[in-house]
């Protein structure tokens, strides 16, 4: 093939980081989607808003992306938890959330964005931090900083995620909802509180992978419709709420996406995902690491 | 009513429009009106699909996008077929190219049709929601492939060179009018089709499909297959819709072809209008689309976007049935035998009430940003009287028991706010508007002191008459 050793060692190790990321961003989907059964596909939206409020603190205060992440998801939390209040009362309670849930989320979306549009307008954003312009190198392979430390970030998320709910009482029943409700109602527990929470959480972080998102590329309100299809394409693939399937699914998309990027050129690269979705639900519709 | 007969009287009510328009002798109202009429395509086939399967589409762009390139491709193999082939190709292409309109839109149905059976076929043996994430996904990827596709303009876009008139048989037509006919003629057609297939076998089959798919399976009905149906057909209008967009515009780019507010729209129409018959996305389309117009003309088009938005989350919520649900809630409990004179009063006053406040709401918000503090004000009260207005609406039609007492709040101070206006701009020519306007919310307010009116909302729910 003729593929130079540096080139293709450089891509693997993008691919890697971009899958570092776009774990932080499916993971939340996977807690949505794959244990709540809440199809959350306003999800981008929030990703963006929390970008956008990254940008803010960071051009008006000069404050660390991430550092305003972390500050924010309480707010991005409580947000998460009053999203999920109205969708438990005006649909799930009746039973219409695969039609009208879709929709709703879909106009959330749709409102977020024209309202985004409307206040910034659609020029690209991005913030200034230390370590968005220097590279590592180790012999020939490049570490930009810009890609490493949301790679870093999303990773530790990720982990962190997956102690929460396999090793506190909370995450355990966030677990047990996505099984058997009445069960969970048995010990006690009220089923609802127990998604309002994980619903809460699962918004909560998408002030984290908005402040990534914002590192690693220019923001515009529209961005986030590129990433519908990667996140439940990975989500799907990975299995659904699995969190280390996720995590692998992720790396797998985003060395795929590096190396069509590298070799047929970027704008291609938005129809890789989408490729991956469609043979996942052709051929394993349970994912990698499926239940 | 025969189906033949209804595609007859629905052609001739749709002759009639166009020769009004024509006696008008307005351009612009071709333009508008193709917009609307084109909406109705698109929320006729969303809802074959999304009201009557279940199934959520959120791919309306692409099916759209398809039918649009697929014009694109034809015109520009018709104007270089020397360029792109030879010998007995071209000759073949020359006897067949270039196609008119209606032929163009067949094609961009066929292609659009069939791109909804593979997509269908991949993705429906899965829950349902995994078919709505594909189709979402589906309009980004089907996206990137026209932008790298050279052939058809890729992202510069592409331009179409349109003839200046067009000669029907004695009559000679300017393009638009040319364009505003076949979109006529397509969604007379796509309306008549919804309704059969609302009546027929195939209804009752995708109306179990919505129910209960299980039980459907279970029971004997070949739930995909049916599926397959409901998304090529819904597809196949969605890119007959598309196919004269390039002619319409007279350029193209994938970005705005592919645009969200194609899904959203075709979404939102049905949603609102009501899904379960093919009067809801007609009624939705004409609603929403020229309250669009309007608002692009009065604001700007990003804020009709957000108003689509907002009353697509405000009736999901609040009446997940529709305009059409709710009125047909309304008559079942407040005249079950037959329909009286009173609930069409009540009826009449209702979409009164929702039609002014929410052209109230439109025509008032550009007064939010003036410099002037009166004006200011003004814009400012038009939106709580017409959030007033919107909601008495929804009070009347819910039988809610307050609901005339708001009604007659929120229509005395549009009263008020009518004479606030006539007194401020006496000489202005829309004058007559307020006082028209004023007239009907006096005899709305008369009427709803009406004892019959009365009796109706003060029962509790329990003792009102419930249809059999």
């Amino acid at each position: 093939m003729g593929v130079p050793l540096d080139l293709l060692i450089n891509a693997i190790i993008a691919g890697l980081m971009l899958g570092g990321f776009y774990a932080a961003v499916t993971v939340r989907v996977s807690i949505s989607f794959g244990m709540l059964d809440v199809v959350n596909i306003a999800h981008p939206a929030f990703i963006i808003l929390g970008s956008y409020i990254a940008y803010i603190l960071n051009t008006t205060y000069g404050l660390d992306p991430i550092l305003v992440a972390i500050v924010t998801l309480p707010a991005f939390y409580l947000l998460g938890a009053a999203v999920y209040q109205i969708y438990y009362v005006a649909f799930e309670r009746r039973g219409q959330e695969a039609l009208r849930g879709l929709a709703f989320f879909f106009g959330l979306l749709f409102i977020t964005e024209v309202a985004l549009i409307l206040v910034f307008g659609v020029d690209y954003r991005y913030v200034q931090a230390p370590y968005i312009g220097p590279t590592w190198r180790i012999g020939f392979a490049d570490f930009p900083l810009r890609m490493l430390v949301p790679c870093v970030v999303s990773v530790l998320l990720v982990v962190a995620l997956q102690l929460y709910l396999t090793r506190t009482f909370m995450g355990r029943a966030v677990m047990a909802v996505a099984q058997d409700q009445l069960a969970l109602r048995l010990l006690a527990v009220d089923p609802i509180r127990v998604k309002r929470i994980a619903f809460g959480i699962s918004i909560g972080t998408a002030a984290l992978a908005g402040a990534c998102l914002i590192i690693i590329q220019p923001v515009e309100p529209s961005v986030g419709r590129e990433y519908i299809g990667r996140v439940f394409a990975i989500c799907v693939l990975g299995g659904m709420g699995s969190l280390p399937g996720t995590l692998i699914a992720a790396m797998l998309l985003g060395i795929v996406e590096s190396f069509t990027a590298t070799f047929y050129g970027p704008s291609w690269a938005p129809a890789v995902a989408f490729g991956f979705l469609l043979l996942t639900l052709a051929v394993r519709p349970a994912g990698i690491l499926g239940r | 009513m025969r189906s033949w007969v209804f595609f007859l009287v629905a052609l001739a009510v749709g002759a009639a429009f166009f020769a009004g328009a024509l006696a008008l002798r307005n351009d612009y109202l071709f333009f508008a009106g193709y917009v609307v009429l084109q909406y109705i395509v698109l929320a006729t086939a969303w809802n074959i699909l999304g009201g009557y399967c279940g199934y959520v589409n959120f791919g309306t762009a692409a099916f759209f996008a398809l039918g649009a390139y697929s014009s694109v491709a034809l015109h520009k193999l018709g104007a270089n077929i020397g360029k792109y082939s030879s010998g007995l190709v071209a000759d073949v292409l020359h006897l067949l190219l270039p196609l008119s309109i209606p032929a163009m839109v067949l094609v961009g149905g066929i292609v659009s049709g069939i791109v909804g059976l593979g997509m269908g076929y991949l993705t429906l043996r899965l829950r349902g929601v995994f078919f709505a994430i594909a189709t979402l996904a589906m309009a980004v990827v089907l996206q990137t492939l026209m932008i790298n596709w050279d052939f058809v303009g890729g992202s510069r876009g592409a331009y179409v060179i349109r003839s200046d008139k067009v000669s029907l048989g004695p009559f000679s037509l300017s393009y638009i009018e040319y364009l505003f006919l076949v979109m006529l003629v397509l969604a007379v057609l796509s309306l008549t089709v919804a309704r059969l297939i609302e009546r027929s076998r195939l209804g009752y089959g995708f109306a179990t499909i919505r129910d209960d798919e299980l039980a459907a399976e279970a029971t004997g009905v070949p739930t995909l297959r049916l599926k397959l149906v409901a998304t090529t057909i819904s597809g196949a209008f969605m890119g007959m819709a598309g196919a004269p967009l390039p002619y319409y515009l007279g350029y193209i780019e994938p970005a705005a072809t592919f645009g969200l507010p194609y899904a959203v729209n075709s979404i939102a129409m049905p949603m609102i209008g009501g899904t379960t018959s093919w009067v809801g996305p007609l009624i939705g389309a004409i609603l929403l689309g020229s309250l669009q117009q309007i608002a692009t003309v009065t604001i700007n088009s990003a804020v009709n976007l957000l108003i689509v938005g907002v009353l697509l989350v405000a009736f999901v919520i609040a009446a997940p049935i529709g305009i059409v649900g709710l009125v047909q809630e309304f008559v079942r409990t407040a005249a079950p035998s037959r329909l009286t004179t009173r609930a069409l009063s009540i009826i009449f006053i209702a979409s009164y009430c929702f039609i002014v406040g929410i052209l109230g709401i439109i025509f008032n918000l550009p007064g939010l940003q003036s410099q002037s503090a009166l004006v200011v004000w003004l814009g400012f009260s038009a939106l709580i009287v017409g959030a007033l207005l919107l909601a008495s609406a929804y009070g009347l039609l819910k039988l809610q028991s307050r609901g005339p007492l708001l009604t007659t709040i929120a229509l005395i101070s549009s009263i008020v706010f009518a004479a606030t206006h006539i007194w401020l701009d006496p000489m202005s020519p829309g004058v007559r508007w307020w006082v028209i306007a004023m007239a009907i919310a006096a005899a709305a307010v008369w009427y709803l002191q009406n004892k019959g009116v009365k009796l109706l909302y003060d029962r509790p729910l329990a003792d009102r008459p419930v249809a059999a």
